[in-house]
Order: structure tokens, then sequence, then C-alpha cells
């Protein structure tokens, strides 16, 4: 890998990173999108530099929807039921799950192997969509649409504005 | 200047907590909802560096196919959260 692609990863790591956190502590809808579209547009970089091309497109419009879905005005705010001691837990139960993770990432003995395949790869990543692991394939296409049907479904009804949910529009 | 396997993996495991953390932290299920794409991320990053540097024998961009579906099923639970959590009425 040569010094391009070097940097060009470090830098969609750190904008990755950065859009995490500005969508960690944001809470107008509008800058959520923003960060959501940070994170995708760093993790297109990340598959673009490790020669990942049509997996860096499909990343890009992913998220680009993501980002479209959290930026609706009128999606109701839904308070969550836990209590603050038990997002506490949940916050420190993220970083233990960090300090794990890079953990078994420095101390692994990992093989190296020569990489053959191309900076795009469509052709490749097409055929083992299609071919090789059609059924996983189709299992989240299914996924897909029973999620687009019962989303569909669960937005035809109106519900009443909550009042918690009136500031932070 | 170099990336390794090492460099990527610890990238994932940066944003599969960050997203656990965003899960957790916010107080708006919606914006919960917002971390499962991170920590999809995360996942679909350490899938692409191994299938980069480690994939030996076997399909080697198996990895990137995974990164592909984990984008797709990412986006599928955004649209069925907020679906779920339903429109807000105009008064």
């Amino acid at each position: 890998m040569d010094s391009l692609h070097a940097i060009g990863f470090y830098v969609s790591a750190a904008l990755a990173g950065a859009g995490g956190l500005f969508l960690a502590f944001t809470d107008s809808r509008q800058r959520r999108a923003v960060a959501l579209g940070l994170v995708g547009l760093g993790v297109a970089g990340i598959d673009l530099a490790l020669s990942a091309g049509f997996t860096a497109l499909v990343v890009l419009i992913c998220y680009a929807g993501c980002a479209l879905l959290a930026m609706r005005p009128d999606h109701r705010f839904l308070e969550q039921a836990a209590s603050g001691p038990w997002r506490q837990a949940g916050a420190v139960g993220a970083a233990l799950l960090l300090a794990v993770l890079a953990y078994a990432a420095f101390r692994g003995n990992f093989a190296h192997a020569t990489f053959n395949g191309g900076p795009f790869g469509s052709v490749a990543v097409g055929r083992l969509l299609f071919a090789h692991d059609a059924l996983a394939t189709e299992a989240v296409g299914g996924l897909v649409l029973a999620s687009l049907v019962g989303a569909a479904g669960a937005w035809r009804r109106e519900r009443p504005r909550d009042e918690r949910g009136e500031g932070r529009r | 200047m170099s990336v390794t396997l090492v460099a990527v993996l610890f990238v994932a495991a940066g944003l599969t907590a960050l997203g656990a953390f965003i899960a957790a932290w916010k107080r708006d299920l919606t914006g919960a909802l917002t971390g499962i794409p991170v920590m999809f991320a995360g996942a679909g990053v350490a899938f692409v560096g191994v299938a980069r540097f480690g994939a030996s024998s076997g399909a080697p961009l198996l990895g990137q196919e995974m990164a592909v579906l984990l984008a797709i099923a990412a986006l599928s639970a955004v649209g069925l959260g907020i679906g779920l959590a339903g429109r807000e009425g105009s008064r």
C-alpha cells in the first residue's frame, strides 16, 4: 500500500471518528444527519483506501439514506425507558468493549496475505453476491422488504405529538 | 507511513464501541437508533480489512461482500426503527 492510500485511510478514519463523536453529542436532527453523513463519507474513504471501491459506493448510498431518514422533521421523539444510571452503565460497557476489541487487535497474531483483487472489484463481489452466496443476498433482500413494509405500515398512522420532544426540534 | 491489519482493526474497534456508546447514551430512541449504522460500519471496516490483508484462501472478497450486506442491513434497520417510532400529528 503506497503513502497516498495510507494518508487517505487515516484521514478517512479521522473523519469517521469525528462524525461519530459529533453524532453522539448532538441533539438536533439536521446536525445528526450531517454527522451520519460524515461517518458514511469516512467509512467509504476507508473502504476506497482498502481497494474496496464497490463497497465504498454502496456504503455511501446507504449512509446517505440513513442520514436522510434521520433528518426527517416529523418522526416522534420517544424517550428511552432506561434511567441515568443504566445509560451510564451502557457507556461504561461501550468503553469496556473498546478496550477488549483494541486488546484483541493489538495482541492478535494475524496471517498476512497478498491482495490480488482490483481497486473496485464490482465483478468479483457481484459474483459472490449473486452466485456464491445467493441465499445470503436473498435473506438480506427479504429483510429489507420486510422492514420497508413494516416501516411504511407503521408510518401511515399519525400519532399525537409528544410534549417532551417539543423543545428538541 | 503504512496501513496494517492491526490499524484497520483499531479503527473498526473504535467505530463499534462508538456506535454502542451512541445507542446507550442517547435519550431519544430515534437518536439511539443512529448508533446501529456506526456499529455496523465498524464491523464492515473489519471485514474489508481482513479481505484486504488477511484472506489467503477461499473467496478473497468475502469480507467486501459482508460489508455491502451490513450497509444495506443498517439502512433497513434505521428505516424500520424510524417507521416504528411513528409520525407526529400536525397539532
